[in-house]
């Protein structure tokens, strides 16, 4: 397998997966904070600026955002790297330099993901189509997943589009973790009692599709403890930083076995903090719960980059 | 016999780092009758793959390739060579004017030596001076040659700094100045345009016995004449060439014998030095 | 129950008794191959046809067969035109076809190998050294270097026409990189997919064994000493207008594509850069043209070649497919020379025929081509892809006064053509939702490997889509249409 070749596929994997956290985010975001209990939680400005922190979009402190321009920036600007758009457009080049590599029904799927985004009407998103839009993406790359997992062979090839998914998967749920932590503590200012019970966790469990599933965990309504357990530490659903450590260690692992007996590689570190993780209790966290989750962050940011230069740079 | 030693150094400075690089240099002196090469030495000062190779021509060559950034970087090569004076050259009394140019009329022998018959873009004699020398036919095709040598290092004045070894001869004939690479450029032209092989000579010069000289590469001509075979001639000097030239390469022009090539990946400004030593104990 | 409308796809199809049509013969009669093709097509709409046609548009949108084309400083994606009525070559045409193509080629290597060795057809005085020291792909690099197997032109692609006398004219011999071939299957899937029992009626041959074939002639040619060779399809890069093809070769053949700057030369031995390290490379499938395949012995500006890669080459650790300097022969300007060719090196009589070619470097041809412009076609001796050609009857005078003048620039650059007349073919065109007639060409493709050779039973049939145009390249808008080569 080619270095270079590999380093796309990984990207691949992640700008699928970075294109539908946003995704979910923004529609997520955007409509269930409008009926939300707490009046901060209902500002406009408040959605829009947690948008963009997202997607790590620096806005003026002082600027009055514009919902229009919030929206056509996050899903459909070509010239912001971080817009939907663009994301899709990174992984479909990324599946071009490979596409001898990937199955045809794989290809042909991007290459009509990207067709239906690139071609989405502009005018209409912004006035009226950011559920259609948004679902348009989820679902998509739903399908998208699917072909990986059930057309293609799984070879290396589908390991390092799998590491690529899941190591921005954690990432993203992290990120979403981080920035609604704040977002609660903000609402909560006031009254800081109120945190471990805010709406914020709510949807939070909604940005990264889990509201139910944690409903069937803990029956009962998240609070905060429940929810940073629940996304940091269950190995069972599919969108927990846990969950993907598994898959990641699973799947570096189909790149070179061997090399989980060297110290210092990232086979070795992926598996280091799987371990950590997988006998973690919420009680161990609970004292200082921001700064375990600027950890889990800050480590994964190294897992990538140590991933890149073992495998990708010669 | 004359034991040479030559020392070739280059130094480049970079604004910006180099993150990879590729250089090919071709200064290693050729094996041949009146040469032998004893030891050859090329050090880098950077961490770099240094490798002997041959080019397209089977010259050889030395390829250097980095891959960690770096500011700048010198290189030293140093040769340590034996040179011995050639034989005079024997002229078979048999062998007559007519032989001569009947010789080089033979579709054969144009074949054979095409590549140093036809014209390269670097040895093509503008139309408007197609006729600034003429051949004597009356005479063998050596004296003409010796006198063609006499008349481009007469008609090109040896200078520094308005031209390159790339320069159009239309260019160097407007200026009339040049240095050995132009003066080999037209000599070869002239010679072509007469059906007579010519090849462009890359080498060092010893230049102790006050001959003129470029402080970096040298250039010269060898020119096949009929039953002696290939001879050297040195335009800038107006002189045969002997002990005081070793030989590197040759090719068609100056093109076929850059001592150096290279690919950088990098921006902005560059500078580089390149010295060349020649010295010699007889 | 057919609609009341019901309007026959070739109801308005105006045949023009001038040209040569592959269809209908000159008393608007089906040829024989064609008839029952001819009834099914014949027994739908136009509006069921327009659907397959959109459909078949989809598909191939979809599965990304497309080019690029910049304009208003916007890259665009468009789809290669396709046809939907499919070229029928019976057997015993094609046994010419594949017969002369074949000996072209061989005939055309056993001439490089002489250009690059001693020249003997130069020495017997058949082909102007002039010719061959003045080309620009003449790469003397190459002289006295043995390929292994001999070979050169492993895989070329031979462009004939037929005429209006009903035979075949070869136009141009295409051995340095021809193109095209990913086209040919994918045509034949698309029509597969969209004509639905067709095929129930015809005994064809397959396409789809092309890359199999090619594998089997890059591995024949594995450098010395090596058991297994490790291959590769190296690509300028996906902007390249050919990556689609680029990538589909990789991947039937099951090899890695790669970039330059994934490889890297060693010891003059060849790697390649993977996850796992370097891994040596035998053999490439090089679609990159030869200035650019080593910036330090050709084009020092190239940043998609691989540095040290000809020395590699020179010391016969690596396999370069085409040989480099096989262009010398594609030269137009050899093409004239063809019947000599074959007739030197192999002692035969050529199968196909050349069309009678005036080199504008002959004093005596310049003076005639001059005065006869508006009677022929000038082509440039090595332009490629369609670019440069003028065709004299559809010049004004003040145009023809222009051609002149740059054909007296430099002579040596152009030869010239009388004005074939293409044969035809029924071709859908969308703009009048009808069929009509227009001109066609087929490229063919012949590998030639160490003991092994093979000419794709099938080929790029071209379309000049506008009407009455000649020039079939698609960068020219031209479509294409797939190939029937039929079983005896």
């Amino acid at each position: 397998m080619l270095a270079r070749i590999a380093n796309n596929l990984f990207w691949m994997g992640r700008y699928i997966e970075r294109a539908e956290h946003t995704a979910r985010f923004t529609n997520v975001n955007y409509f269930s904070s409008l009926d939300a209990p707490n009046k901060l939680s209902r500002d406009r400005q408040f959605v829009l600026q947690s948008i963009y922190e997202m997607v790590g979009e620096e806005d003026e402190q002082d600027e009055v955002l514009v919902e229009q321009d919030v929206l056509y920036n996050i899903a459909l600007n070509p010239d912001k790297h971080y817009s939907i758009l663009k994301c899709i457009t990174y992984a479909r080049e990324n599946a071009n330099s490979s596409r001898d590599l990937i199955s045809n029904d794989c290809y042909e799927t991007i290459n009509k993901f990207y067709h239906s985004v690139i071609n989405y009407p502009k005018e209409y998103f912004v006035t009226r189509g950011l559920h259609d839009f948004t679902s348009l993406i989820m679902h998509q790359s739903t399908i998208l997943k699917g072909k990986i997992r059930g057309t293609m062979l799984h070879d290396e090839v589908y390991a390092l589009i799998k590491l690529g998914i899941n190591i921005e998967r954690a990432t993203q749920v992290t990120h979403i973790l981080q920035i609604k932590y704040n977002a609660a503590e903000q609402v909560t200012l006031s009254k800081p009692k109120h945190l471990k019970k805010s709406y914020e966790w709510t949807t939070l469990l909604k940005c990264v599709d889990s509201f139910d599933i944690n409903r069937r965990v803990y029956r009962k309504p998240p609070t905060q403890s429940t929810v940073i357990e629940f996304l940091m530490l269950n190995p069972k659903s599919p969108r927990t930083v846990l969950y993907c450590l598994n898959q990641m260690q699973l799947h570096i692992a189909m790149l070179d076995p061997l090399k989980v007996h060297e110290k210092g590689t990232a086979l070795f570190l992926i598996g280091k903090m799987r371990c950590e993780y997988e006998y973690k209790t919420v009680e161990d966290i609970q004292d200082d719960v921001k700064e375990f989750i600027a950890h889990t962050f800050s480590s994964l940011v190294e897992l990538s980059d140590k991933i890149e230069d073992e495998y990708f740079y010669h | 016999m004359y034991n040479y030693t030559i020392k070739y150094t280059a130094e480049n400075t970079y604004e910006n780092p180099v993150f990879e690089s590729f250089w090919q240099y071709i200064v290693t002196p050729q094996n041949n009758s009146t040469q032998e090469l004893n030891s050859g030495l090329f050090t880098v000062s950077e961490d770099a793959l240094v490798e002997k190779s041959i080019n397209g021509y089977n010259f050889e060559t030395t390829r250097i390739h980095t891959k960690k950034p770096f500011e700048s970087i010198a290189f030293e090569a140093v040769f340590k060579l034996t040179k011995t004076k050639a034989d005079p050259f024997k002229i078979d009394p048999k062998f007559t004017i007519e032989d001569d140019y009947k010789a080089i009329s033979v579709l054969d022998f144009q074949v054979d030596y095409e590549a140093f018959l036809s014209t390269t873009e670097l040895t093509t004699l503008p139309k408007a001076h197609a006729d600034l020398f003429d051949f004597d036919m009356s005479k063998s095709i050596l004296d003409n040659l010796k006198k063609l040598n006499t008349w481009v290092h007469e008609y090109i004045a040896f200078k520094e700094g308005e031209t390159t070894s790339e320069t159009l001869l239309e260019e160097i004939l407007e200026k009339k100045q040049g240095l050995s690479p132009s003066f080999t450029h037209l000599l070869c032209a002239i010679a072509r345009v007469n059906k007579i092989p010519a090849r462009y000579v890359s080498g060092y010069l010893h230049q102790g016995d006050g001959f003129f000289g470029d402080s970096q590469m040298y250039a010269w001509a060898e020119i096949f004449v009929p039953n002696l075979g290939w001879i050297g001639f040195d335009p800038a000097n107006n002189i045969l060439t002997d002990h005081n030239h070793i030989k590197v390469t040759h090719g068609r022009d100056y093109k076929d014998c850059e001592p150096l090539k290279q690919l950088l990946f990098s921006y902005g400004e560059k500078k580089s030095k390149c010295v060349v030593e020649v010295t010699y104990e007889q | 129950m057919k609609p009341t409308n019901f309007k026959h796809l070739f109801s308005s199809y105006d045949g023009n008794e001038n040209l040569f049509d592959e269809i209908f013969d000159k008393k608007q009669n089906v040829r024989k191959v064609y008839q029952k093709l001819f009834d099914i097509y014949n027994d739908q709409s136009i509006e069921e046809f327009i659907n397959l046609n959109n459909k078949a548009k989809t598909s191939f949108f979809n599965q990304g067969i497309t080019f690029q084309v910049y304009s208003d400083d916007k890259a665009q994606e468009k789809i290669f035109p396709f046809d939907l009525f499919p070229r029928i070559i019976d057997a015993n045409e094609w046994k010419i076809i594949e017969q002369g193509v074949l000996q072209r080629c061989k005939a055309l290597n056993a001439f490089i190998w002489d250009i690059y060795h001693d020249k003997n057809i130069i020495k017997a005085g058949l082909v102007p050294m002039e010719l061959i020291s003045s080309s620009a792909n003449y790469l003397r690099q190459m002289g006295g270097l043995d390929p292994v197997g001999g070979i050169y032109n492993h895989i070329s692609g031979t462009d004939l026409i037929k005429h209006s006398d009903g035979k075949y004219y070869v136009l141009e011999d295409n051995i340095r990189c021809p193109s095209g071939v990913s086209y040919v299957i994918y045509n034949r899937n698309a029509l597969k997919r969209s004509l639905f029992g067709v095929f129930n009626h015809y005994d064809i041959h397959t396409v789809t064994d092309y890359s199999e074939n090619l594998l089997e002639i890059l591995e024949s040619v594995k450098p010395k000493g090596v058991d297994v060779p490790t291959c590769v399809v190296i690509t300028p890069g996906v902007y390249n207008s050919a990556y689609f093809e680029h990538s589909y070769l990789a991947k039937t053949m099951g090899i890695e594509l790669v970039e330059g700057r994934d490889l890297v030369v060693e010891n003059d031995f060849v790697y390649m850069k993977t996850i796992s390290g370097l891994t040596r490379v035998d053999v490439i499938y090089r679609r990159i043209d030869d200035g650019f395949l080593d910036p330090l012995e050709f084009k020092k500006d190239s940043a998609i070649g691989v540095p040290g890669l000809f020395a590699a080459y020179k010391k016969g650790n690596v396999t370069l497919v085409n040989a480099p300097g096989t262009g010398v022969a594609d030269d137009k300007a050899i093409y004239t020379y063809m019947p000599e060719i074959i007739k030197f090196y192999l002692g035969e009589k050529p199968i196909l025929n050349n069309v009678h070619t005036y080199h504008c470097s002959r004093p005596t041809d310049l003076k005639f081509v001059l005065e006869n412009i508006h009677n022929l076609v000038i082509k440039p001796v090595d332009e490629a892809g369609g670019y440069g050609i003028s065709i004299g009857n559809r010049l004004t005078k003040p145009e023809i006064e222009a051609v002149k003048k740059v054909i007296l620039q430099n002579p040596r650059k152009y030869i010239a053509q009388p004005i074939m007349s293409l044969s035809v073919h029924a071709t859908y065109i969308e703009d009048c939702q009808s069929f009509e007639q227009r001109h066609v060409d087929l490229r063919t493709f012949t590998l030639l490997g160490q003991d092994k050779e093979f000419v794709l039973k099938g080929g790029l049939t071209r379309v000049a889509l506008k009407k009455g145009n000649l020039i079939v390249n698609s960068s020219q808008g031209g479509g294409s249409k797939d190939t029937w080569v039929l079983k005896k």
